[in-house]
């Protein structure tokens, strides 16, 4: 357990933040079990070729979940709580994309000690790095 | 004010007196209150403490720390 601390002590200790994820075969499956979601567009890469994709297209939820992580395990202080966040899909990911998740204190309140994070995941394209979705994230701290 | 408190607390026609408290508004639970809070600070570009958010009784008594804080 990591000492107890204000948002203000966070998002002085911790501004910014980068981290790397990578969509696997076993994160895609854990997913689509825990979601019940077996749209074709997500399971069938006949189906995503007929609609343009390059493949079958990951849920874009499995975002949320980094998301989850980033907040519950790589944040220096563990006793937080999601209270509210926003996301918006920017291209589509596959299986076996590595995602880079950049994340940057936004907004800091003292007066309810919340902290909000704006955050980004982009894909490496030949040196290009592409927007896969962005949003952002605002944590409370346990009583 | 009103479109701020409107579109956190979700209720369209909700009217926005002084006199308005947490209580007169289903939608007004301890979460919206940190939203209401935390827009109300971005609006304005103020920043509250935590001692005088605890004083206040209604949205009045929230609008004199306002408007003391913009001048």
């Amino acid at each position: 357990m990591t000492p107890a601390m204000t948002a203000v002590q966070l998002s002085q200790l911790c501004p910014s933040l980068e981290h790397t994820y990578c969509v696997t075969q076993q994160v895609y499956d854990a997913f689509r079990l825990c979601s019940g979601d077996n749209n074709p567009l997500h399971i069938s890469e006949i189906f995503a070729h007929e609609h343009g994709f390059e493949g079958r297209v990951m849920y874009g939820n499995i975002l949320n979940a980094f998301l989850s992580h980033f907040v519950g395990v790589l944040l220096p202080c563990d006793q937080v709580m999601i209270h509210a966040q926003d996301i918006s899909f920017h291209a589509p990911v596959y299986l076996g994309d590595q995602l880079l998740f950049q994340a940057q204190c936004e907004t800091v309140s003292e007066a309810v000690d919340i902290v909000i994070y704006k955050f980004k995941f982009v894909r490496n394209e030949g040196g290009k790095r592409r927007l896969v979705a962005r949003g952002h994230v605002q944590i409370g701290f346990l009583p | 004010m009103t479109d701020i408190f409107q579109d956190i607390l979700d209720v369209d026609d909700l009217e926005v007196t002084d006199s308005l408290k947490a209580d007169d508004v289903d939608e007004w639970d301890s979460l919206s209150h940190i939203q209401l809070i935390v827009a109300i600070e971005k609006h304005w570009k103020i920043k509250f403490n935590a001692r005088e958010i605890m004083t206040w009784q209604n949205v009045g008594q929230m609008v004199d720390t306002i408007v003391q804080r913009i001048g």
